[in-house]
């Protein structure tokens, strides 16, 4: 703990100095301009903690693809101690499994690799990076590393993507980073209403390249779902984000890709390590490749458990009187009516982990990321205690 | 060629960048391994294979290390700051094993990434890069991405690296590629040399970083060799890089670090890829950090088949650089491809290109001694008629 912590300060002191270049980063706040460095603190290790703070599948990856793993060690687990050609086999599994070609597909160390190279090569020092506020920090959390500005656009009274703004906001943008379902917020904005956005940005500002990160797509219950892989392999201004770490269930093991027109991909590819494999590791390569080889029923089953957690957690804060967004994903983003700080230290106390400020909405909103329904049977118990309480502090 | 040209088309995205990744290899653009599918498409089917051409471990990590990842399964989907222990801890015991503080260290996926970011945090259009000919090609590899000035130093005679032609060539550099043993060559410096080119540095360009990558220090056996931890620790400017790749065993799983005074790592710390070490690769490196044994047993077992390997390399007529690394720079009097392909028919797989000896030398890891004993059979029968067919491969020599 005195480590983490340590760690911690470490790295916020040497972020810090870049933290208030731009007026989002200022708005976003110290903290969550170094979420990365910071996030290991909030939820810092401890077992018998349950951690609902990273919006992770709790199951993890299943037998599959541990039985590929242990496999993946080899004869006398020799293998680990080489350079693996895995990452070809695993981009011709994606490839088949979305129905494009190898050429379409880049690895990343999680997306987070694929987010930053995106940044870095489609944003420059006057093409801005748009994004909303709030919603994942790392392309924007990189943009300030490089020094590149970030143009931040406030999401509609339903915590959704206002796609005419978003629109407007693109003109002359380096990227736009779409999120959607949009961490935090949870709210997911329809198919048709995306590729109408992608046809308007196209035209209104042709060098503009949109990265949308369907991380959560897995976990989408909305009838008007469907994925934008198909026009990313055509139109090379758009690329589509995808990661194990979600419902795949494997954060732990780094692995995400990234779908697009060729031209495209080979840029991505070309800046960071070749096929984008320096840093994927052997196990996470065979994992990768055994959990997308599985037939559909892994991700509609995980997608099922997750419903019954989330209609469940969502109810229950209901009941109360707390209304959450619309979650379409593995997470519910809810108005507490108090500081999330204050909730989440207290619920910290009890051994619960709930996620990092969000601002702008940090002073009523909180995350929670949905864990097994035993988990959250537990954690709303917690919950009762320290929202019935009045805020003692406030 | 064609072949494997076509491989590499089909089974990968950048044709865009092909020129260096075949020259590069495998350990130096990780796992992309164009150069090793070259090796392995010549192999003939049924052939057993015999890898000694990336710098490897041949035996891997070891029990306590496979036993770690597998009691991470439980905890695989959650993000390595989630795990127990979480990735601080790892940093936590790499500062601990060398008596040093956490911010005294930036872990990497692999020292690849420490090296890339170092390019890119100290290389500017103005402010190059300096580096051995040949030495490990990442760090070029990145400043060319970038467009930033490249000064290669030629080795010397010895196929050490040229520290006084580097310490000229270093004024208003903006990085010192310093690899301490040198891969390719596998030749070392000791610790005199090293400390007093540093100090001229220092003097003559205080500004240029200079980066000392040890990735082979486990197998150092030469005593005038020390590392530079000590010296990155009291110095500005200058920091080492270290990796689980090599005598550790787990090149697979992508785990180096860089240790320096915490002003000077401050740029890789900033750009390092955030949670970049897996939930398994954390508990493997910490487990791989508790077994010192392994490592020591890894040394003996090293030396010993170099040795043999050296002895018989010589016996056929062909003369190694001085190795302390787990391979060897070895003239074999004709062009590297000729020795490598003819080589890879009877399964044995070799380095790729070095320029500028591509013509005369090969770089040929240590594999275990049965493999050595078995390359060494191979080696016999192509070093006997000498070949004047092949030149070097376009790709392999033409990206410098």
């Amino acid at each position: 703990m005195a480590l983490t912590r340590r760690g911690f300060v470490q790295s916020a002191g040497i972020g810090a100095a870049g933290a208030f270049a731009h007026a989002w980063i200022g708005a976003r706040g110290r903290e969550n301009a170094l979420w990365s460095a910071v996030e290991p603190t909030l939820q810092a290790v401890e077992s018998g903690l349950i951690v609902l703070a990273s919006n992770e599948n709790p199951l993890g990856p299943g037998v599959r693809v541990f039985n590929a793993v242990k496999a993946a060690f080899g004869e006398g687990g020799r293998a680990p101690g080489r350079y693996s050609n895995a990452g070809r086999d695993l981009i011709d599994a994606i490839a088949k499994k979305q129905g494009v070609k190898p050429e379409n597909v880049v690895l990343g160390c999680g997306s987070t690799q694929i987010l930053r190279s995106a940044t870095q090569l489609f944003t420059a020092k006057d093409k801005p990076l748009v994004g909303t506020i709030p919603t994942y920090e790392e392309c924007a959390g990189y943009a300030e590393i490089i020094g590149h500005p970030v143009r931040s656009i406030a999401l509609d009274p339903d915590f959704k993507i206002d796609l005419d703004k978003f629109a407007d906001a693109a003109k002359g943008a380096g990227l736009v980073f779409l999120c959607n379902p949009n961490n935090p917020t949870a709210t997911y904005v329809g198919a048709r209403a995306t590729r109408e956005y992608f046809a308007r940005v196209n035209r209104e500002s042709p060098e503009t390249t949109i990265l949308i990160d369907e991380a959560y797509f897995d976990y989408v219950t909305d009838p008007d779902h469907d994925t934008h892989i198909p026009i990313a392999v055509e139109n090379p201004r758009i690329i589509v984000a995808r990661t194990f770490s979600k419902a795949y269930g494997m954060a732990g093991l780094r692995m995400g890709y990234a779908i697009g027109h060729k031209d495209t991909i080979k840029k991505m590819a070309d800046w960071d390590g070749g096929t984008g494999t320096g840093s994927l590791n052997v196990l996470a390569l065979h994992a990768g490749i055994a959990a997308i080889q599985q037939d559909a029923s892994f991700t509609a089953g995980e997608r099922a458990r997750n419903q019954a957690v989330r209609d469940f957690t969502i109810n229950w804060f209901a009941e109360r009187g707390m209304k959450a967004t619309d979650s379409q994903a593995n997470f519910m983003f809810v108005n507490i009516g108090r500081p999330a700080k204050e909730f989440r230290d207290a619920c910290r106390k009890k051994g619960i982990a709930v996620a990092r400020d969000f601002p702008p909405f940090e002073k009523t909103h909180c995350r929670l990321s949905f864990g097994t329904m035993d988990e959250m049977k537990k954690a709303v118990a917690v919950f009762g205690e320290v929202l019935g309480k009045k805020a003692a502090a406030a | 060629m064609s072949v494997s040209r076509r491989g590499f088309l089909r089974g990968t995205v950048l044709p865009f960048s092909g020129t260096v990744i075949a020259a590069r290899g495998m350990e130096a653009s990780q796992a992309d391994g164009a150069q090793e599918r070259t090796g392995r498409s010549l192999v003939p089917p049924g052939v057993t294979e015999i890898r000694i051409s990336s710098n490897e471990n041949p035996l891997g990590p070891g029990k306590a290390v496979l036993d770690a990842i597998v009691g991470k399964f439980p905890e695989a989907g959650r993000y390595p700051f989630n795990s127990t222990p979480n990735d601080s801890a790892l940093t936590a015991a790499i500062a601990s094993k060398f008596k040093i503080k956490p911010q005294n260290v930036v872990l990497g996926g692999g020292s690849q990434e420490i090296l890339k970011n170092a390019v890119r945090a100290f290389t500017t259009p103005l402010r190059g890069l300096v580096t051995g000919a040949p030495s490990f090609e990442n760090c070029p590899g990145v400043a060319k991405k970038l467009g930033h000035p490249i000064k290669e130093i030629k080795v010397d005679s010895m196929f050490r690296l040229d520290l006084e032609s580097m310490v000229d060539a270093a004024k208003g550099a903006g990085l010192i590629f310093l690899n301490n043993p040198n891969n390719p060559t596998a030749t070392v410096l000791g610790a005199k040399v090293v400390a007093d080119f540093v100090s001229r540095v220092r003097q003559s360009s205080p500004e240029t970083v200079v980066l000392i990558d040890e990735a082979y220090h486990d197998y150092v056996t030469d005593p005038s060799y020390e590392s530079a931890i000590p010296m990155a620790l009291d110095t500005p400017n200058v920091f080492v890089t270290r990796t689980f790749s090599k005598a550790y065993g787990m090149a697979g799983m992508r785990v180096g670090y860089a240790i320096g005074r915490a002003e000077t790592i401050k740029p890789l710390e900033k750009l390092k890829m955030p949670y970049n070490i897996s939930v398994f690769s954390v508990a493997a490196a910490m487990a791989a950090l508790g077994d010192a044994k392994h490592i020591e047993a890894e040394r003996e077992r090293n030396t010993k088949v170099r040795a043999f390997t050296i002895k018989a390399l010589d016996e056929f007529g062909c003369k190694a650089a001085d190795s302390q690394a787990n391979f060897l720079f070895v003239d074999v009097g004709r062009p590297a491809k000729a020795f490598r392909d003819a080589c890879a028919k009877q399964g044995v797989v070799v380095g790729r290109d070095f320029p500028p000896f591509e013509k005369t030398h090969v770089r040929i890891s240590i594999g275990t001694m049965d493999e050595m004993q078995k390359a060494a059979g191979v080696f016999r029968t192509v070093l006997r008629p000498v070949s004047t067919s092949a030149g070097p491969g376009i790709e392999e020599a033409s990206w410098r």
